[in-house]
């Protein structure tokens, strides 16, 4: 991906904007699988860099940079998709530039101050200046203040590029998706001595965002790719993404309930929450038949011969498939697993819940967001036909196992912890070590920090598939043809 | 009044069966939406297709079986009933607007 | 193409506006919800606890009583009970001393990072035990904790267990020095001790009964 800077054969800034996203976002990708490994090992091995880089650090700054790449990969996405559906170049793209640097300076200083100063005395300086210590959201005021006006330049430039250029379903979907995904995060910045208050609110930025704002962001994301990679009808592409935007945001916004179970919010949420949370895995169902459909109807049409339906970007296309089986996988199938309140109220913040957060994370996010980044190479070296490499194999074959084979170990580790710890010894204490120190919660950790090792090697080589597959023999022969119908 | 329970106990050998029906729950309802949708995309014959139907039957019992399992109100076992009986037109409502959209907005680009 | 005879069912502005309406209506139910939920865990006050009076998060004040967590025949799971007056610390804590203290705690929670380690209200992370009600766990008023911290009282072996947690170990898996002061270790048990007073609905289940079961050891396995 670096040496695209050179060989860069985009026409439109915006795109060249979107690559230095990526890249920022496949760093921190790294870096979120090294900090996951500290923090697995020492569930194994609880000496382990004890009291110089504690278990909270490493978790701290293994989900502050997963939340981060992948709000870079989408900034990026839009950056790569913008120019493409409107028209025309992003309007203020010096700015676009200028909010880019700005948000990877500081980003860059909150994971040193994570990392060196860790924690701070108990006030409201440390709340501003080192971390605010509560899940996902921990990036100090200063940083948050600054996220906001970094996303609102971006948001300006989206915003007013749409007003001038073509107006696209896509692009109005996604207009009004970031509006409500940035507001949300003004939910996350306040302090308050009310634990439940503040949790009642962090679930509004934490759910709000991944299963309801994101998920139309990768609906969105999944019908530009269909246009794009399958030559799909936009118009057909865009009425199912209207249907999908009514199913996700129709259970979606009241699923929230099921956060407030157990979090001293009153007993109807228990209703509400099962309800419209058990109505969340349609629209996945849905997005996964839509996704199947057209890529089996296109290459249905690609094998009788008929020209242009081929597929223009295998990489990018099976890591959109994957995404469709992962989302409704990870999301739908885990997700109403432990959704209903009878279920909840035993497996609720125990591995099952670990298990959960990795396998939809994954599914629905990482492999769709990996998916644009092959085709901003494929921009980036105008290739008209993009095709896997062993690299690009061998990816997707290691994160998959990885992921589902740490996903599996979760789930045992968590049916055990609900059975011993829960559902028997009635929780505190003693019946929590009692259930973490028995056979099957350490086997299930040890595979776990396996399987971490095997995503870990799928990484590498996905970054080296990323950086030198512009250039892969494989499709080499068609560049002067892509250049021109560029 | 008699006090309403809603979360009743649930014993610890219960908790396996819950968890492999409500994936079977899901699983079956993806066999029934796959074969419907893989018999319309012609990758499998036709006469599959009312196969997907014995998926569904078997989800629809399933989904009994887990409220039943969760000890859930006679209220919410009818809610999920319905539910079912309207999953099962779903898959059909989607090809028919597959079908129209087609018809509506013509075949994929030809280029 | 205005000839063809086209379905409703396929028109874009159709779903479009479909689905602003659906969306619209689930933000509007979600506010209405939101106003009332908020009623319902806005913080009491002091006099509600002098009167007996039961809120979801009972006012900081709640730290001058004893609190309990039993079993409720009429809703059918634990609830706390705020029952008689105790010192905490030796004293009692008037409305703004404990507000401050409250705040004061909830602030190092926050700066000390604990749901990276533990779940509070069964959120955060599964590094350690839930804090829910740890203020309450067998483990703190069985002994176990005042003998190996040398001290009398539950509020002071926290404290003290806060200040120095490896010097203290009960497992391998030990809770690092964060650094945290004599002061802002009482507030910290100042904190637990009120989260250990809000209504979770029965969250963490027969969590009142862990002590008798921790007896029989697990079945499970
Ligand atoms: C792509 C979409 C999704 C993502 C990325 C996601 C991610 C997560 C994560 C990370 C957590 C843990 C939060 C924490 O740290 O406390 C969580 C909790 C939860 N999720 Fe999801 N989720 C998704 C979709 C769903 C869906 C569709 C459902 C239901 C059908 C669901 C049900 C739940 C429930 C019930 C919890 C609470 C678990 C507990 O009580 O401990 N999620 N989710
Ligand atoms: C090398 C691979 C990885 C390892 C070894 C690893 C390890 C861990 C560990 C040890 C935790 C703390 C769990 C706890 O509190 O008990 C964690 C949390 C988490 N990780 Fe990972 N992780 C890896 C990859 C990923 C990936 C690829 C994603 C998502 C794309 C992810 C998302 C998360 C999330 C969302 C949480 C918070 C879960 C929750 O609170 O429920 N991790 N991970
Ligand atoms: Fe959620």
């Amino acid at each position: 991906m670096l040496g695209s800077i050179k060989s860069n054969k985009f026409q439109y800034e915006s795109q060249k904007l979107a690559m230095n996203y990526f890249r920022v976002a496949i760093v921190l990708f790294g870096a979120q699988l090294l900090m996951g490994l500290i923090a697995a090992t020492q569930f194994l091995y609880p000496s382990f860099l004890f009291e110089v880089y504690d278990f909270s650090v490493a978790r701290m700054v293994h989900i502050n940079a997963l939340v981060v790449w992948m709000l870079y990969a989408m900034i990026g996405s839009v950056y790569l998709l913008l120019p493409d559906e409107t028209g025309i170049e992003a309007v203020g793209i010096k700015l676009g530039k200028l909010a880019f640097w700005v948000l990877t300076a500081a980003v860059t200083v909150v994971v040193l101050v994570y990392i060196f100063i860790q924690v701070g005395p108990g006030s409201e300086a440390t709340i501003w200046l080192i971390n605010e210590g509560r899940e996902y959201i921990e990036a100090p005021r200063w940083a948050d203040i600054g996220i906001v006006v970094v996303v609102l330049i971006f948001y300006y430039n989206v915003f007013a590029t749409y007003m001038k250029g073509e107006k696209t379903g896509i692009m109005t979907v996604l207009v009004a998706d970031l509006f409500a995904l940035a507001g949300l995060y003004l939910c996350g910045m306040f302090f308050t001595s009310n634990i439940s208050m503040d949790q009642y609110w962090w679930w509004w930025v934490i759910h709000l965002w991944v299963e309801a704002t994101w998920e139309v962001f990768v609906g969105s994301l999944a019908a530009y790719g269909l246009i794009k990679i399958l030559g799909a009808k936009r118009e057909i592409v865009e009425m199912w993404l209207w249907i999908e935007v009514l199913m996700l945001f129709g259970s979606g916004i009241l699923g929230l309930g099921h956060h407030y179970f157990w979090i001293g919010t009153p007993e109807y949420w228990w209703e509400i929450g099962a309800l419209f949370s058990a109505l969340e895995p349609v629209p996945l169902v849905a997005m996964f038949v839509h996704v199947l459909y057209d890529w089996g109807k296109e290459q249905g049409h690609a094998e009788a011969g008929q020209a242009g339906h081929a597929v223009k970007n295998s990489p990018a296309m099976a890591w959109i498939a994957i995404n469709a089986f992962g989302n409704f996988l990870g999301a739908g199938i885990w997700g109403f697993f432990h959704t209903l309140p009878q279920v909840n109220i035993y497996t609720h913040g125990t591995q099952f819940t670990a298990a959960h957060g990795h396998l939809a994370f994954f599914g629905a996010y990482a492999t769709i967001l990996i998916g644009m980044m092959y085709l901003g190479v494929q921009r980036a070296y105008a290739i008209e036909r993009m095709r896997m490499t062993f690299k690009t194999k061998m990816a997707i074959a290691l994160l998959i196992t990885g992921i589902l084979g740490m996903t599996v170990s979760l789930t045992i580790a968590g049916y055990e912890q609900v059975l011993v710890e829960r559902a028997d010894l009635g929780g505190g204490w003693d019946a929590y070590f009692i259930a973490q120190n028995l056979p099957w919660m350490l086997q299930a950790m040890g595979w776990r920090l396996v399987m971490g090792l095997v995503m870990f090697t799928g990484f590498i080589f996905l970054v080296a598939d990323l950086f030198t597959i512009g250039k892969a023999k494989e499709h080499a022969e068609q560049e002067s043809v892509g250049a021109a119908a560029a | 009044m008699e006090p309403v329970i809603m979360l009743p106990q649930i014993a610890a050998d219960e908790f396996l069966r819950i968890f492999v029906v409500a994936t079977l729950v899901l699983v079956f309802g993806v066999g029934y939406a796959a074969l419907i949708t893989l018999s319309k995309m012609g990758l499998i014959p036709k006469r599959v297709a009312p196969f997907g139907y014995i998926f569904w039957i078997l989800q629809a019992y399933c989904l009994y079986d887990l409220s039943v399992l969760i000890h859930s109100s006679p209220f919410t076992a009818k809610v999920l009933m319905v539910a079912m009986l309207a999953y099962f037109f779903a898959p059909h409502l989607y090809f028919y607007l597959i079908e129209q959209s087609e018809k509506r907005y013509g075949e994929a680009e030809e280029s | 193409m205005s000839e063809k005879k086209v379905s409703v069912w396929t028109s874009i502005t159709f779903w479009r506006r479909s689905a602003a309406w659906v969306t619209g209506t689930a933000v509007v139910l979600l506010m209405w919800l939101t106003f009332n939920t908020i009623g319902q865990i806005s913080m009491g006050t002091d006099e509600d606890l002098q009167n007996g009076v039961k809120k979801r998060i009972p006012a900081p004040t709640v730290i001058n009583y004893k609190i309990d967590y039993a079993y409720d025949e009429k809703r059918g799971h634990e609830v706390p009970v705020i029952g008689e007056k105790e010192l905490f610390f030796g004293k009692e804590w008037s409305a703004d001393e404990a507000a401050e203290l409250l705040r004061h705690g909830k602030l190092t929670q926050q700066a000390k990072n604990c749901m990276n380690c533990h779940t509070l209200l069964g959120n955060g992370a599964y590094y350690a035990p839930d804090l829910t009600k740890a203020w309450l766990d067998p483990k703190w008023n069985d002994g176990t904790m005042t003998g190996i911290t040398g001290k009398d009282t539950v509020e002071e072996a926290m404290a003290e267990f806060l200040m120095h947690p490896s010097q203290f170990p009960t497992h391998a898996r030990m809770m690092p020095n964060l650094g945290i002061t004599k002061e802002e270790a009482i507030a910290l048990v100042a904190f637990l001790k009120h989260m250990s007073a809000i209504d979770t609905n029965g969250f963490p289940r027969n969590f009142s009964q862990s002590a008798k079961r921790l007896e029989g050891g697990t079945h499970a396995w």
